[in-house]
């Protein structure tokens, strides 16, 4: 619906007629530099906490290794002792990992048109 | 013998490119198709800004951000909406958001900030009809100036601008309507 123009008295008049104020002289330069000309990240958020994550955790683990006496042996004894109860060391699993896997690596390299993208999104 | 023929051609002005293409560019990498959405909006979330927040600094604070935000969110804008009631919709939300801190900082329900640029002389000086609306639009409730300032400054529509306040369309048009009549009383139109 428009702005009724029957009804228009001085009042609509005058507020049709206020202009709007400029805004400071810099600020579309302020806006450009924090958007599109803003230099992209070396990392990306998720780079940077994935990283870090990694981190903490080899640094956890040497410190296991270097202050618990025969630390190693017993991490090594219960990762054989978890493939054992996944089934890891079955050759039926390891098969139906490299189908999945493949499968996924198959499934990533697939492109879809535009067109059907466009359609997908808008859905 | 040559022939001189001075032709006055119409000037050429460049096609319009809707906001819609403007924002596909943008996403596709074009810089300066986003400087041209930021030019065509600037004044007027800046505008908007300014009367919910009556102050030039802050103002211009909430309208980068607005602008950051939406820069941001680009991804998620929806083929077909508008992005003049998108822009307005954040802004708004952003202008609200520091209404709101100011409230928590004070402990209290403050009066509207003063304008720090509307001093003795400033206020002196608006006895012509511009500065005497502006002046009574400022003196308005926050919920009426928006409004006012949504429908007659920016040619807003009352569903975009009650898309943009989150307000029922009848509410708005009664904070429209009582708006018109403070104003009426102010400048005794």
């Amino acid at each position: 619906m428009n702005h009724d123009h029957d009804d228009l008295d001085d009042l609509d008049r005058m507020l049709a007629a206020l202009p709007l104020e400029e805004p400071p002289a810099g600020l579309h330069a302020r806006i450009m530099a924090a958007t599109t000309l803003r230099p992209e990240p070396a990392f990306r958020g998720w780079e940077v906490w994935l990283v870090g994550v990694l981190f903490a955790v080899a640094a956890w683990l040497t410190w296991i290794v270097a202050t618990i006496p025969r630390a190693s042996e017993r991490i090594v004894d219960t990762l054989l002792r978890a493939i054992d109860h996944s089934g890891l060391d079955s050759e039926y699993t390891l098969l139906w990992l490299a189908i999945g896997a493949s499968a996924a690596w198959w499934i990533s390299q697939l492109s879809v048109p535009a067109s059907l993208r466009e359609r997908l999104r808008i859905r | 013998m040559g022939l001189a023929l001075a032709v006055e051609l119409p000037p050429v002005e460049a096609p319009v490119v809707d906001d819609q293409a403007l924002i596909i560019a943008t996403l596709a990498g074009q810089t300066d198709a986003f400087g041209e959405l930021v030019r065509r909006y600037e004044r007027a979330v800046y505008n908007l800004a300014l009367r919910t927040l009556h102050d030039r600094t802050e103002a211009e604070d909430a309208t980068q951000e607005a602008f950051l935000k939406a820069y941001r969110a680009l991804n998620s804008f929806r083929p077909g909406a508008k992005f003049s009631t998108w822009i307005f919709t954040i802004c708004y939300r952003g202008c609200c958001d520091r209404l709101a801190k100011r409230k928590r900082l004070s402990g209290d329900e403050l009066p509207d900030r003063a304008d720090p640029s509307a001093g003795p002389e400033a206020l002196a000086e608006r006895n012509d009809e511009a500065r005497r609306l502006r002046a009574a639009i400022d003196a308005l409730p926050e919920k009426y100036r928006t409004v006012v300032t949504l429908y007659h400054l920016q040619g807003k529509q009352y569903e975009e601008i009650a898309s943009v306040l989150n307000l029922p369309l009848g509410t708005v048009k009664t904070h429209l309507f009582r708006a018109k009549e403070q104003l009426r009383k102010a400048l005794s139109v």
